[in-house]
C-alpha cells in the first residue's frame, strides 16, 4: 500500500494514532499516549511521541494551543483533519481488498 | 534520572518541548522501554536539527506549493475577468490592455494549477500530474497562438483553439482528480469542470449564452479553490477541549 504520509518515515504509524486521537477535540501529550494506549492496548513512549508530535507540527497538520500549567494541548488543523481522512479512507479501502483476498482463499 | 534524559535533547528542542515533556516524565515511573524510547527520541532530534532528516523540507515545500497555488488562482480569477471584459464585454476596448491582462491571467493560472497539483500529488501522484499536463499544455499552445496573433498580425485561430480545447479538456481532468482526491474544496472542483466541458455543449447547441455561464463558473472555481487552499492553514473547530 502507498503511504499516505511518506515523509514521516518510520514515524507515520505514530503520527496516524496521534490525528485519530485528535480527531475528537485538542489533547496535551500525557492525554494522547493514554488514549492510544486505551485505543490500541499497545503503549507509546514519550520519545516516540514528541517526534511524531514535532514533525506533525511541523507539517502544519497539528498546532499547539496555549499550555495549561505545563501541559501543551494540541488540536489538529484543517490541513490535518484532512489529511487524517485520506488515511483513513486509504486503510479502509486496503483492509477491504485484503479481506475480500483472504475470503477468496479460505476453504 | 529524568533530568539527564531530558539533556540528552538539543538545547532548541528543550527550549520548545523541555517543560511539558518533563510533565509527561513526572506522570509515571520510567521503565527500561521508556528509557530507551527517550534515548532514541533524543537522537533523532539530535540528527533532524543539524538538518539530517530531509522530511522537514519536503513538507514545508509542500505547504509553500499550496499557498503560492491558492494565491495564484485567486489573482488569476479577476485577472481573466477583466481581460475577457475589457476584450468582448460591452465596454471593449483595443489595443495590448486586454491582452497583457489574459496573458498575465493565464501565466498565474499555469502557477496555480502546478501549486496546486504539487499539493494533491501526495495521494495520487500519476493521475494528478497528468491532469496537470493537459492543461499546462492547452493553455502553453494558446498563449503562443494568441501571441504570435498578435505580434504578427498572420491568423493562428487553428493554434489558439487547439489551445483552447485542450486546456478545457486538461481543466475538467484536473477537475476530476481534485474532485476524486477531495483534499481541496469539491464544490469548486465542480465549478471548474462544469466550466470547462460547457462550452462543448456551446458547440452543439449554439446557444452561445453557455459560453458567459462557463467562463463565470470556470473563474468562480479558480477563486473558491485558492481561498480554499489558503484557509487550509486554519485550524478545524472542535467542540470541547479535553
Amino acid at each position: 500500500m502507498e503511504s499516505k504520509v511518506p515523509e514521516f518515515g518510520r514515524f507515520a504509524e505514530p503520527s496516524l494514532l496521534i490525528l485519530v486521537s485528535l480527531s475528537d477535540g485538542p489533547k496535551h501529550g500525557y492525554a494522547i499516549m493514554q488514549d492510544i494506549e486505551t485505543g490500541t492496548g499497545r503503549p507509546m513512549g514519550a520519545g516516540t511521541l514528541y517526534a511524531a508530535l514535532a514533525r506533525l507540527e511541523e507539517q502544519g497538520l497539528i498546532e499547539a494551543l496555549q499550555p495549561v500549567d505545563r501541559r501543551r494541548p494540541y488540536r489538529l488543523t484543517a490541513v490535518g483533519a484532512s489529511n487524517l481522512a485520506e488515511q483513513l479512507r486509504g486503510l479502509s479501502e486496503f483492509a477491504q481488498k485484503g479481506l475480500r483476498q483472504l475470503g477468496k482463499t479460505s476453504p | 534520572m529524568k533530568w539527564l534524559l531530558i539533556r540528552c535533547y538539543p538545547a532548541r528542542w528543550r527550549a520548545r518541548y523541555g517543560d511539558e515533556f518533563e510533565a509527561i516524565l513526572e506522570e509515571r515511573p520510567l521503565g527500561p522501554f521508556d528509557v530507551a524510547d527517550i534515548l532514541l527520541g533524543a537522537l533523532d532530534a539530535q540528527l533532524r536539527l543539524r538538518g539530517v532528516g530531509a522530511d522537514v523540507t519536503q513538507g514545508r515545500g509542500i505547504s509553500m506549493s499550496r499557498r503560492i497555488g491558492g494565491f495564484a488562482g485567486i489573482s488569476a480569477a479577476p485577472l481573466l475577468a477583466l481581460a475577457w471584459f475589457l476584450g468582448y464585454g460591452p465596454v471593449a476596448i483595443d489595443g495590448v490592455v486586454p491582452g497583457a491582462l489574459l496573458l498575465a491571467g493565464l501565466s498565474l493560472l499555469l502557477v496555480a494549477l502546478a501549486g496546486l497539483t504539487a499539493f494533491q500529488a501526495r495521494t495520487n501522484p500519476h493521475a494528478t500530474w497528468a491532469a496537470f499536463a493537459v492543461p499546462a499544455i492547452g493553455l502553453a499552445v494558446f498563449s503562443i497562438g494568441a501571441t504570435a496573433t498578435v505580434v504578427t498580425g498572420d491568423d493562428y485561430w487553428g493554434l489558439t483553439m487547439l489551445g483552447v480545447l485542450t486546456g478545457a479538456v486538461g481543466s475538467a481532468l484536473f477537475a476530476i482528480v481534485t474532485y476524486r482526491t477531495a483534499v481541496l474544496s469539491r464544490g469548486a472542483a465542480l465549478l471548474i469542470g462544469i466550466g470547462s466541458v460547457l462550452p462543448f455543449a456551446v458547440a452543439v447547441t449554439n446557444f452561445y449564452a453557455l459560453l458567459v455561464v462557463a467562463l463565470i463558473r470556470f473563474l468562480l472555481g479558480w477563486f473558491a479553490l485558492g481561498i480554499q487552499a489558503i484557509r487550509l492553514d486554519r485550524p478545524s473547530t472542535f467542540a470541547r477541549p479535553t
